[in-house]
């Protein structure tokens, strides 16, 4: 597998804080991406979905690092808003929580992958999530019709998400996109795509729809 | 005589703070009027530990009717509520004959508009399928940092569609009903007008910024 690391997560599994990307490429600038594997222990299939996602980014020349979730521990967002009004920008949780909110911030796109839960994402994943909202704004803007957080920052990443079934479910594949478009206006993503893969279905067909996502979710 | 199971979903430290716990008490006490007998639980990660996991189970199985009174977290029920229902699904899907259970949620987020829930709401209808629960509807209200954690009766003027709604939802509950489309609409109005609420909570999160002395800060971006 085509793999490099880049130096923000990189920390993450080293226990290093504060290394920020460091491009290489010549000084050309490399797109960066991470995967955030929502998957459980035993969760094979998920794996190999990871390996397919991180074939295609090494082969779009992209800087990535998978993290999967269930080996890093973290806590659990505690809901009292510390990240707003206590040290803004930083959850109070001094745990690795606080390293996947810079990795994901300092990425050109964001890979969530989840087995579907009820129309969702695993809760593994979903705990993750919910120790990003430091990243933005506490206050609210309306733009289009829509009640959304300020930014916090310049750029967002874009957002790709594949959700995993054991079974086509067309209620669930409904919900699931429906969820990652509106996760996209939440956390500021620029852009979002998403699809449903099955578990048992072709490498090919799922190639074909991990390509279909990055093109559309984009990350420039 | 009806039982009837309150999992609140709030996370914040303070059970006092909780908006979902505000309309959960004050849904408690219209169903006791209503010949209920109700029983309340934060579902927490100590709710969930090993150990207790038994026990949050069969506090499942012996409710009649179980009320979701949660936050909504990035669009979604918050993680610790996704790992309850996970640990309900398996536990469901592993009997062989599922008892007849009613659920129904009331899912409150601090950002105003109604359309924002239909993603959570789907899910706990999504679940309800999954696990061969009842689904009689979900209320949903936005804004919900109006209320804050007081008591409904306390807010008078603000909580007064949002009580009327959970009166008539106690109604269909006690009569076993699903919720009427006239309790959801009065759930979804804003509890104050959407410009005074946003200033309210601009005002609040300054505040709290000044107090803890990091007014300056409230900007920054430490990780770019
Ligand atoms: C991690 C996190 C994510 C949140 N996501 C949303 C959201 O997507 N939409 C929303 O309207 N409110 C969101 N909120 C705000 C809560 O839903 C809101 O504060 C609610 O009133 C809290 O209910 P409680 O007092 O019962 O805990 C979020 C809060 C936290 C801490």
């Amino acid at each position: 597998m085509n793999k490099r690391n880049f130096g923000v997560v990189s920390g993450l599994v080293a226990g290093v804080k504060r290394i920020h990307f460091i491009p290489h490429n010549n000084g050309k600038y490399t797109m960066r991406a991470i995967i955030l594997n929502g998957g459980g222990h035993d969760d094979v299939d998920l794996l190999n979905i990871q390996n397919l996602i991180c074939d295609e980014l090494g082969g779009m020349g992209w800087e990535y690092e998978p993290l999967v979730l269930h080996k890093i521990r973290f806590a659990s967002c505690m809901g009292g808003f510390g990240c707003f009004v206590k040290q803004p920008g930083v959850c109070t949780i001094k745990d690795r929580g606080r390293d996947i909110a810079r990795a994901f911030i300092n990425s050109d796109m964001v890979i969530l992958l989840s087995p579907v839960t009820f129309g969702g994402y695993s809760a593994l994943l979903k705990k993750a999530l919910e120790r990003l909202i430091g990243l933005t704004s506490p206050f609210i803007i309306e733009t289009k019709g829509e009640f959304q957080h300020k930014k916090r920052y310049q750029k967002y990443p874009a957002l790709a998400a594949i959700g995993v079934l054991d079974k086509e479910d067309e209620e669930a594949r409904h919900i699931f996109k429906t969820l990652v478009s509106r996760n996209a206006l939440n956390i500021l993503s620029p852009s979002s795509a998403s699809e449903v893969i099955i578990r048992n279905e072709d490498m090919e067909v799922a190639m074909a729809k991990i390509r279909g996502i990055f093109s559309m979710a984009g990350g420039k | 005589m009806r039982r009837v199971l309150f999992l609140i979903g709030s996370q914040k430290p303070k059970p006092s703070e909780s908006t979902s716990a505000s309309l959960a008490n004050y849904l408690v006490r219209q169903l006791e009027s209503r010949n209920c007998v109700t029983q309340t639980m934060f579902i927490t990660s100590n709710s969930l530990k090993d150990n207790r996991v038994e026990e949050f189970l069969s506090t499942i199985d012996n409710a009649d009717i179980i009320v979701l009174a949660s936050p909504m977290y990035v669009d979604s029920l918050p993680y610790q509520v996704i790992a309850a229902l996970e640990i309900i699904a398996n536990h469901r899907n592993s009997l062989a004959s599922r008892p007849d259970q009613v659920f129904m949620c009331v899912i409150n987020g601090a950002i105003p508009g109604p359309h924002r829930f239909d993603t959570v709401l789907a899910i706990c209808r999504k679940f309800c399928a999954e696990v061969g629960f009842e689904w009689i509807g979900g209320l949903a209200l936005g804004g919900g940092e109006a209320i804050g954690g007081k008591p409904l009766d306390d807010l008078k003027f603000v909580a007064r569609n949002v009580r009327k709604s959970l009166i008539l939802t106690a109604e269909d509950i006690a009569n076993g009903k699903p919720i009427s489309q006239r309790a959801i609409t009065l759930m979804e109005k804003p509890p104050i007008p959407v410009f005074i609420y946003r200033l309210i909570a601009e005002l609040h999160f300054r505040k709290r910024a000044i107090q803890n002395n990091v007014y300056r800060n409230m900007g920054d971006s430490p990780y770019q």
